[in-house]
């Protein structure tokens, strides 16, 4: 298939193919294109590899003040030997008229013995010549500014030790020439075709937060596996988040240095008397110790979503459910690579008398496999709420190791029975930023957080 | 969870015969998670509810009973003895008032068992110690001390040489001068008397909960130990007790009782206890069906014992297994015995359907929405901080809401706005290409009976053109083109915008937000370098309601 080209690159090849070598302004002047148009068709052809660009510095000259001087009433030489066309004259008339050009000029003339000088008199041995040395330099350079190449270098010499006369600029030129495959190529003669091939600029797509792509992809599984989802509040008193869930009111975890705490704010309602009844008397009885209901209503940013999920049964005691729930939850926590203060979690649960805990483990095989995980194992762990409790291990072929991602268990009775809840219920869940770090191949957790467009505009969309 | 290091070859051999390979296959199933492996150490991650895994002799019972080695409970032989009084005084009852204890003799003691000890120590006191309020731990040279003891209280003046100290010092001078007076000396309050215990000599042996006397210290010469618990309630010494005491057994101690009297204290009876679950709860559980015979092994490979008695297996309970509360923690045991890796998943077709929450499905849409507009989603934390909040943005902070002690001060504020977090998200990517157009849904959260949480939309636009009518179009196309609602806007004044370019934005003429151009002087605050429009719409109330 013969190659599409730019007007601009046609005007540019055929111009080279005449004159091997040109400089971007000797182009201009060859195609009449500006030199921006013949500037992005060099750069066109160069990366199609056809044209070759030398770049060499070069000497650019221009005319000094004594060089205007003279090109305008011409070199001093000149002018004494026009004053002498009509015979010897007399050595102060000659000074007179020259003023100071009269030294240099008599200086040139007696040493190339144009002039002969006796007493006070100076006679002509050479009058008239078609041109002196220097003066077709002269004209040649005129007001312009032209490369050294173009000029006659002897002529020139004559020039560059006189003082003032030539100004030489060393300058950067790009030589422009083809290469042997651009000689041969034929050029079509279809006149409106573009540079299909030529770089454009980048624009940037407006999507959504990647972290919320791998968020709505999980919310998505668990309502084709059957899930409904509930919302809650991301404060809850420390009823719901701890003492609902069996986590003694003096468990390490309910301290200030793993939980937000809010500031002077406590629940005012925290549950029906009959769940606080109940809830109290299983920590009295179970844990030993005195149950204090003012420790129940301290408010806290949720360190889990479980206290939604937990309430939500509460209330509504179902036979059979399949329910998750989604959301920001919070931990006291040094910020680091691999901890954030606040992350987002998936938390599901199946209420029912078929609940086994090879049931649990089936269905998280069936989610992991969803999201591309399919080499995952199963190992024996420990939740204050959860009885028997796993965890799911997947292996991290880029780490080369095992990694724990979601949690799971049957909630304990004594969670449960406390608030009438009389089927077993099965409950997973996890961190979703750990699973989309494994989808966008990201080793600092931060990233998601820290909205650098950089990144937001360049990371790819995962499937 | 805390950790503790085991060495391979130790293991190795309190085990028996077993290769390091089955251990470290085998450790995971305990419930130890591996967290780092060189050579022959290997450190694991143990469950708080399982103390006696703090050291190697803890987790060699538990290997030997999932690799079949030794199955069955391990029984603690305690030797009666009378030779070992402790008499507990009245005036301990209202500070610390029970204290329990055992005898360990003719034990080796090298390097190795004494910083394995040490760490069981550490971890019960912050365990199920509760940081030695609960309960707490010494551990003392038999040889040192003279029975019979008393566990009394004494006053702040009184002098002992305290452990890891050459000279003497006051109660006090200990409490206000060393570390763990400094950590533990709240647990006693601002009562004048503090507990002691004393030998026969009056020497002081102990300083329950904070320090052990220097004399007994534990060296590599110590043959005999005496070890007392004290604590608020009796079962939780007792409970503490039975732990150590299993270890030091396992760690090749003899043990004898100590008899304790006086103040409702008494020696400790370190007992099985019987709990019984029905077969078919164990088989529902987990899923499987199991014979009679194979739960009881199962159950003995967790070093328990049981026999069954109709459908009914009836369990026998160390004491140190504390942590079983009831049918379900057996379940566990016997899935632990049986092997979780011999658990096939399975997964029965679900009965319900799934549901997308309605205000998911909204949120949603408005994402798609803004998307169509060119606008690029960011998700910024909700706790903040008070620079970000108000003082950038000239916002009025007197109702700000935040938590106690964070660890980052970045994160100290629940935030009341979603746009400033916007603008903090501009003025971190000046260097980045413009136009920048990004939006933002999330919650916010207003100190309001107690708290309201609602749902905040906000988006802005950065540019050289940057002007009110584009974002207020943008606005107005997403609302109506999102949710079919059309607003209108009304001039307003806001501390965030710039004085006549600003509105805000009714709905039915209800205000549900503020549009326009951001201040000048917050544009320099954030050292961002073109104009910028914004706008924020609460939608929990307007577009999110039913």
């Amino acid at each position: 298939m013969s190659q599409v080209f730019h007007d601009i690159e046609k005007k540019i090849i055929t111009s080279l193919r005449a004159d091997l070598k040109q400089s971007p302004e000797m182009l201009q002047n060859s195609t009449g294109l500006s030199l921006d148009q013949i500037r992005r068709g060099i750069e066109w052809l160069k990366l199609k590899d056809l044209a070759i660009v030398d770049e060499s510095s070069v000497s650019i000259l221009s005319l000094g003040k004594n060089g205007i001087e003279s090109l305008k009433m011409n070199l001093p030489e000149r002018r004494l030997l026009d004053l002498l066309k009509d015979g010897p004259r007399k050595l102060s008339d000659l000074q007179k008229e020259l003023g100071t050009i009269f030294g240099p000029a008599m200086g040139l003339c007696k040493k190339n013995n144009w002039i002969e000088i006796t007493d006070n008199q100076i006679s002509p041995i050479f009058v008239s010549a078609d041109e002196l040395p220097g003066e077709k330099t002269l004209k040649q350079i005129g007001t312009k500014q032209i490369p050294k190449s173009l000029v006659d270098e002897n002529d020139l010499a004559s020039l560059l030790n006189r003082p003032d006369f030539i100004i030489d600029t060393p300058k950067k030129t790009k030589e422009i020439s083809l290469t042997d495959t651009a000689m041969k190529i034929e050029l079509s003669n279809s006149s409106d075709a573009i540079d299909v091939e030529a770089k454009v600029p980048e624009v940037f797509v407006a999507r959504t937060h990647p972290l919320k792509d791998t968020i709505d992809e999980i919310r998505e599984i668990f309502v084709t596996l059957g899930f409904s989802e509930i919302l809650g509040n991301m404060t809850q008193s420390s009823f719901w988040n701890f003492d609902a869930l069996f986590t003694p009111q003096d468990h390490p975890a309910r301290e200030l240095q793993d939980t937000f705490y809010l500031d002077r704010i406590n629940a005012k309602k925290i549950g029906t008397p009959e769940q606080i009844k109940k809830v109290s008397e299983s920590h009295k009885k179970n844990w030993r110790y005195q149950w204090d209901i003012n420790e129940a209503r301290k408010m806290v940013l949720r360190t889990h979503t479980t206290c939604v999920t937990i309430k939500h049964l509460a209330e509504n005691k179902p036979d059979e459910a399949r329910i998750f729930s989604l959301g920001r939850v919070f931990r006291n926590e040094k910020v680091s690579y691999k901890h954030l203060v606040e992350f987002n979690q998936i938390e599901g649960v199946v209420v029912g008398k078929d609940a086994s805990l090879k049931n649990l483990m089936g269905i998280q095989r069936e989610f992991y496999k969803r999201i591309g995980i399919t080499k995952i194992k199963f190992w024996p762990t420990f939740f204050p709420y959860t009885e028997p409790s796993l965890q799911t291990m997947v292996y991290n072929e880029k780490l080369g190791k095992w990694i724990e991602l979601f949690g799971m268990g049957i909630f304990r009775p004594e969670v449960t029975k406390p608030l009438g809840i009389t089927q077993p219920v099965l409950a997973w869940g996890g961190g979703i930023e750990r699973i989309a770090m494994l989808k966008y191949d990201l080793d600092d957790v931060r990233e998601f957080y820290n909205n650098n467009l950089g990144w937001l505009r360049s990371a790819k969309k995962c499937q | 969870m805390p950790v503790v290091e085991l060495s391979y070859s130790r293991l190795q051999k309190l085990i028996g015969k077993v290769s390091k390979k089955q251990i470290s296959d085998s450790l995971p199933f305990l419930g130890l998670d591996i967290e780092s492996e060189d050579k022959d150490l290997v450190r694991v991650e143990y469950s708080p509810n399982r103390p006696d895994y703090s050291t190697d002799f803890g987790i060699a019972l538990g290997l030997q009973g999932l690799l079949g080695i030794k199955t069955g409970p391990i029984k603690l032989n305690v030797k009666k003895s009378n030779k070992y009084p402790i008499s507990v005084k009245s005036t301990v009852s209202r500070i610390r008032p029970f204290v329990t204890g055992i005898i360990a003799k003719n034990g080796k003691i090298d390097d190795k068992t004494i910083k394995q000890l040490m760490t069981m120590q550490e971890d019960l006191h912050f365990g199920i110690g509760r940081k030695r309020k609960k309960s707490s731990i010494g551990i003392h040279d038999l040889d040192k001390i003279s029975f019979p003891l008393v566990y009394t209280t004494t006053t702040r003046s009184h002098k002992f040489i305290p452990l890891n100290s050459e000279k003497e010092l006051s109660i006090s001078e200990i409490l206000d001068t060393t570390d763990v007076g400094k950590d533990y000396g709240s647990l006693l309050g601002q009562s004048p008397q503090v507990p002691i215990i004393l030998d026969a000599k009056q020497n002081t042996v102990s300083f329950p909960p904070i320090i052990n006397a220097s004399v007994t210290t534990v060296t590599t010469k110590t043959k005999n130990l005496f070890v007392e618990v004290t604590g608020l309630n009796k079962d939780d010494a007792e409970d503490m007790l039975s732990v150590v005491a299993t270890v030091l057994q396992s760690a090749g101690f003899t043990l004898e009782s100590v008899k304790i009297t006086g103040a409702k204290n008494s020696s400790p009876k370190l007992e099985y206890r019987k709990m019984s679950v029905n077969s078919s709860l164990i088989n529902q559980i987990l899923g499987l069906n199991l014979t009679s015979s194979k739960i009881i092994s199962s159950l003995k490979k967790s070093r328990l014992d049981a026999s069954s008695k109709g459908t009914n297996i009836v369990c026998t309970i160390p004491a140190y297994r504390f942590d079983i509360f009831g049918p379900m923690d057996l379940v566990e045991e016997v899935a632990l015995g049986y092997g979780i890796q011999n658990l096939e998943p399975t997964i029965s077709p679900s009965q319900t359907i799934g549901q997308t929450n309605s205000i998911s499905l909204k949120l949603k849409s408005l994402d798609q929405t803004m998307i169509g507009l060119g606008y690029l989603e960011a998700l910024n934390s909700s706790l903040t901080s008070k620079r970000v909040l108000y003082d950038m943005t000239n916002r009025d902070s007197t109702k700000l809401l935040s938590v106690l002690d964070s660890k980052s001060r970045e994160h100290t504020i629940l935030r009341d706005s979603v746009l400033p977090g916007l603008l903090e998200n501009l003025s971190r990517n000046i260097h980045e290409s413009y136009p920048q157009k990004m939006f933002e849904t999330g919650t916010v959260f207003a100190t309001e009976n107690p708290i309201s949480e609602k749902i905040s939309f906000s988006g802005i636009s950065a540019h050289k053109d940057a002007n009110f009518t584009e974002i207020k179009s943008i606005i107005q196309s997403a609302l109506n083109i999102g949710f079919g609602i059309k607003i209108e806007t009304k001039t307003a004044t806001n501390s965030t915008f710039e004085e006549g370019h600003c509105a805000s934005i009714l709905l039915n003429n209800i205000p549900i937000g503020i549009v326009g151009k951001i201040d000048s002087k917050i544009i320099e605050n954030y050292k961002i370098r073109v104009p910028v429009v914004g706008f924020e719409i609460s939608l929990t109330d307007s577009i999110l309601k039913n």
